[in-house]
């Protein structure tokens, strides 16, 4: 009976330690994880979101990507090469439409091709209610590439792939 | 008595090694049975409508075209980055075939094909496409909106996860 006490104590020191090692270093997968979950926080909006909240998190926006990004939309007006300003110019335009957003990302499949870069295939799906009371709900695949800039991992580029091709 | 004792024992059993490894079995096969067999989906949208409705329920039959490609007038699912989110959607063509709608109704290879699942006016024009190889195109039931604001087309055949259940 006192074994399998022991047994038990150290599995449980085992399990603690475990989650301490995880939380305290994580893997290079979990920060780029934790950077697409700031993405996704940062653009969300809630119908009750205050003013300095909304330019907190504009500012977190921009922070999250490299000095260039490429982005690649079915929308051309949408596509082309922005720098962090810019894209948080286009958020707070974007965020402006609406009265409240969720955007989410599941599914996330993380590649590293190449030192310092890595290839994530996702899905986003966004929804929320438009200003004039119309609901919007998209989900799309997209293809994402970050780049390590010292310990943080930056998005340098976002491309939509076309599930269906009308 | 004896009837007494055993559906007192049904509802509140013993909690003996035997039926932990019991309910241990029942957990993993439960876990693998709706994660890769059978998985739950919520419908959202309304692009099924009338077949199937805004937050209804249903099951992804994954073995479905374990053995069989999909066939016209199937509804499958289609996948984007994974199975998290993935569209309802009725295929309408298969590889190699010309796809075309002309005021709302359907032609394949020239053909008009009757769809009694479509009961909603609809008065599309789409001019002829053909369906890539290893792919297959897909429409919503629904019909009654701008072509634009649907979203429908071709899409590998690798994408489709499997058929709703019901």
């Amino acid at each position: 009976m006192v074994k399998v006490k022991y047994i038990f104590v150290a599995a449980l020191i085992v399990a603690v330690g475990g989650i301490a090692v995880s939380y305290l270093f994580p893997s290079e997968e979990k920060k780029i994880k934790k950077q697409f979950a700031l993405l996704s926080e940062s653009v969300s909006k809630d119908s009750d979101e205050s003013p300095f909240g909304m330019v907190q998190k504009l500012r977190r926006v921009g922070s999250l990507f490299s000095e260039k990004c490429e982005v690649k939309t079915y929308l051309e007006s949408l596509s082309g090469s922005y720098s962090p300003d810019e894209i948080s110019a286009y958020a707070s335009h974007g965020r402006a439409l609406f009265s409240s957003l969720r955007l989410r990302f599941s599914d996330l499949k993380i590649e590293f091709s190449e030192m310092e870069t890595a290839k994530v295939t996702l899905t986003a799906r966004l929804t929320g209610r438009l200003t004039n009371g119309e609901n919007v709900d998209e989900s799309h695949e997209m293809e994402s590439v970050l780049s390590k800039a010292g310990k943080k991992w930056l998005f340098t580029s976002f491309v939509m792939v076309e599930v269906l091709k009308k | 008595m004896v009837f007494h004792q055993r559906f007192r024992q049904f509802l509140f059993p013993s909690i003996t090694p035997g039926f932990l490894i019991r309910v241990l079995c029942v957990g993993v096969f439960a876990y693998f049975f709706f994660a890769y067999v059978c998985t739950p989906l919520r419908i959202k949208g309304s692009s099924m409508e009338p077949t199937y409705h805004d937050g209804g329920f249903n099951f992804c039959w994954r073995p479905g075209y374990l053995f069989s490609k999909p066939k016209r007038h199937d509804v499958v699912a289609v996948r984007f980055a994974g199975r998290r989110v993935m569209l309802l959607k009725r295929v309408v063509a298969l590889e190699g075939e010309q796809v075309e709608f002309i005021e709302g109704r359907l032609f394949v290879n020239g053909k008009e094909v009757a769809e009694s699942y479509v009961r909603y006016p609809c008065h599309w024009n789409l001019p002829p496409r053909l369906v890539e190889k290893g792919s297959v195109y897909v429409v919503g039931d629904n019909r009654d909106m701008p072509i634009e604001h649907h979203y429908f087309g071709q899409t590998s055949a690798k994408r489709i996860e499997g058929t709703p259940l019901w």
